[in-house]
């Protein structure tokens, strides 16, 4: 078991290369997603944490080669194994791939469900515009739904708006998982959710991916669902990947100087609560990203000369786990 | 000192074909702010924590029950004292960028109000913009910077800020912060929550902060109290730390052990547990109205109602009928490799 599991790792789901997305505004492009490298490790839960205008979104949308304008996808590739690149592909082939290879739960899903339509008829629709069984799409909707303690009967012959927001995120998920996808991209699927709610799709997501073993990438702000729910890793500011690693590297060793202020500047339940301290100063929006040097010094309590040269590049600073920071050796604070 | 006695308020089903339940947004809620206090209001959405900040406000009615302002009784007084007494009570909304007007410049949405008091207390021209400055420095923002832009031209966090500069143009006693940094960037976050609690130490303002985050309602509810509502009714009430660190209420555990563990920097408490299905709001329920969803009911809590009781060594107060201290909040993990 643990053999297998380790030959899961070395293959990647999805690896991203080079990516860049740049959004056009009043005749000039900017770039939402700079220069990207990721690598979506098989079977693994891969987070992506960022705040608003971070790039996270985009990142996920330019995953399904989905990018609208005024948004283009101007450099880089997203490779998965069995289809090849991503972003030469286009109409039937593109459509194929989405939901049959990568497929997505949405932040709020009861804007992604057809209010006129009923949920098993829903799933019905997937299984035919992807050339599947349709009978054996919704056995396997049924099984989801028992898995995710819904009661299959009510809720295929439900219409969205008669379910309450955790049953349609869990409409969500089964939708998304109903045809076996390699990868699942998660874009904040607990944010509009209730506290209790949201503890019980993180349990449920966990479970299902336990069992399933899909590879998963999951979109949010919450350092806590990241903690409660991701394998790995990958901090975004400005439209870069600052720092990447397994989760509880990055929470217990943070490198970076924006993730390590992050973690400090959530109050928790446990400890003092004098530790936590705010981040200064703001998130930069789209049109005020630096074009050269590092893209968060203009925060950063640790900026040097060097940073306002060039964004220091992604360098390794333990075993799986990297930085984008001139800084070496982190100062005792 | 602000008494809430037994506060109730149903919001009528409509009548007909398309007839709905009446909803019961709170059912005898009786509580108190100490002047410069604190005080959390703890729930899920739907609980009716909100409407009772805006019967608080006093943007809503309440069908029974009275408000006591410093001894002084709302339900007695005429309507001009009412409106001056809750004139100093102020609301904070969730949403900063629908609470300012988009076609009105910051400047123009501060001095509104301050030009009414200057009229009504002969103050000059000069005092207007004077005072927009003072309190544009006090929330944090650099009046130079934002007095003349737009909300549209401001972050989130800023504009949260520009809400609570305006709700301090009238000088309140108490600000009732509803949801007021969910909407807010995560690494601003903490910053809103500093600066009530800075309001409180420099201004001596009260604070009831109204929220289902429990960690933010830790840190702005520290020295105070946390009061845990469900359906209307209040399940636990007491100091924040002993409620955080020792509840005996199954309803306040089921909300303590939903809190995302920072795994590796925390260890999620042994008796975490998950309530046995989702909250559905107008439902009936006999007996406590947590019963359903509580995987410790028994038959007596399916049949009799609870009511909320003292429990003298914790100096609590309780709505079960097995008061039991579950540690289901998460400890620090220190000693396990410190950041």
């Amino acid at each position: 078991m643990a053999t297998q599991a380790a030959t899961r790792v070395e293959q990647n789901a999805c690896s991203i290369r080079g990516l860049t997305v740049v959004y056009r505004v009043e005749r000039h492009e900017y770039a939402a997603v700079q220069d990207v490298d990721l690598d979506i490790p098989s079977g693994e839960i891969t987070a992506v944490i960022g705040e608003s205008g971070s790039g996270k979104t985009t990142l996920a949308m330019a995953m399904l080669n989905a990018v609208q304008p005024p948004g283009r996808i101007a450099a880089g590739s997203v490779v998965y194994p069995t289809a090849g690149d991503i972003l030469r592909l286009s109409g039937k082939r593109l459509r194929r791939l989405r939901g049959d290879s990568i497929s997505m739960v949405f932040q709020t899903s009861q804007n992604s469900l057809n209010p006129l339509k009923r949920i098993g008829g829903q799933a019905m629709d997937l299984a035919r515009s992807h050339g599947r069984d349709p009978r054996g799409t919704l056995r396997e909707a049924r099984d989801l739904c028992a898995k995710m303690s819904l009661d299959a009967d009510r809720v295929l012959t439900s219409y969205q708006h008669e379910l309450s927001g955790g049953m349609r995120q869990r409409v969500g998920i089964m939708l998304a998982l109903v045809l076996q996808p390699e990868v699942v991209l998660l874009d904040e699927p607990t944010t509009a959710l209730d506290v209790l709610s949201q503890s019980e799709v993180l349990q449920i997501l966990r479970d299902l991916q336990r069992e399933r073993r899909f590879s998963a990438v999951l979109i949010t702000h919450d350092m806590g669902v990241v903690a409660e729910l991701a394998d790995r890793v990958a901090v975004m500011y400005a439209g870069r990947i600052v720092e990447r690693g397994r989760t509880r590297d990055v929470l217990i060793r943070p490198d970076h100087p924006y993730t390590r202020a992050l973690i400090r500047s959530i109050p928790r339940l446990s400890g003092d609560l004098s530790e936590a301290v705010p981040l200064p100063g703001l998130p930069p929006s789209l049109t005020t990203i630096p074009d050269h040097g590092c893209v968060f010094r203009a925060r950063c309590a640790y900026r040097m000369p060097i940073c306002d040269t060039v964004q220091p590049p992604l360098e390794s600073v333990g075993p799986d786990h990297d930085s984008a920071c001139y800084l070496e050796g982190f100062p005792s604070d | 000192m602000i008494e809430l006695i037994d506060i109730k308020k149903t919001f009528q089903g409509r009548t007909g074909m398309l007839s709905t339940a009446d909803v019961h947004a709170l059912r005898g809620v009786s509580l108190s702010i100490e002047n410069g206090g604190a005080l959390a209001l703890l729930g899920e959405s739907g609980c009716g924590k909100t409407t009772l900040g805006r019967i608080l406000a006093g943007l809503e009615t309440y069908d029974s029950g009275d408000i006591v302002i410093d001894g002084t009784s709302l339900n007695g007084a005429p309507k001009g004292e009412r409106d001056r007494l809750q004139r100093k009570i102020q609301l904070i909304h969730q949403d900063p960028y629908a609470a300012l007007n988009p076609v009105r410049t910051i400047e123009k949405s501060l001095t509104a109000p301050l030009k009414l008091r200057a009229k009504q207390s002969g103050k000059d021209k000069g005092w207007v913009e004077q005072r927009a400055r003072e309190l544009l420095t006090i929330v944090g923002l650099d009046p130079d910077e934002v007095l003349y832009k737009y909300p549209h031209n401001l972050s989130g966090g800023q504009r949260q800020r520009v809400v609570i500069a305006r709700a301090l143009t009238v000088d309140p006693t108490v600000l009732v912060a509803d949801e007021a940094v969910s909407m807010i960037d995560v690494s601003l976050r903490l910053g809103i929550l500093q600066l009530l609690n800075d309001l409180r130490r420099r201004l001596k303002i009260a604070v009831v902060f109204i929220t289902h985050d429990v960690a933010a309602a830790r840190y702005v509810a520290l020295d105070g109290d946390i009061c845990v509502i469900y359906r209307g009714e209040i399940f636990e009430y007491g100091r924040t730390d002993d409620v955080i660190h020792a509840p005996v209420n199954p309803y306040t555990q089921s909300l303590l052990s939903a809190v995302p563990v920072l795994v590796g920097l925390e260890r999620p408490g042994p008796d975490r547990f998950i309530p046995l299905e989702e909250l559905v709001t107008g439902r009936a329920v006999s007996g406590c109205l947590f019963s359903d969803r509580c995987p410790f009911a028994v038959e007596v809590c399916h049949q009799d109602h609870p009511d909320l009781l003292p429990i003298e060594e914790l100096s609590r107060l309780n709505r079960c009928f097995f008061p039991t201290v579950r540690h289901v909040t998460a400890v620090s993990a220190s000693g396990e490799a410190s950041a």
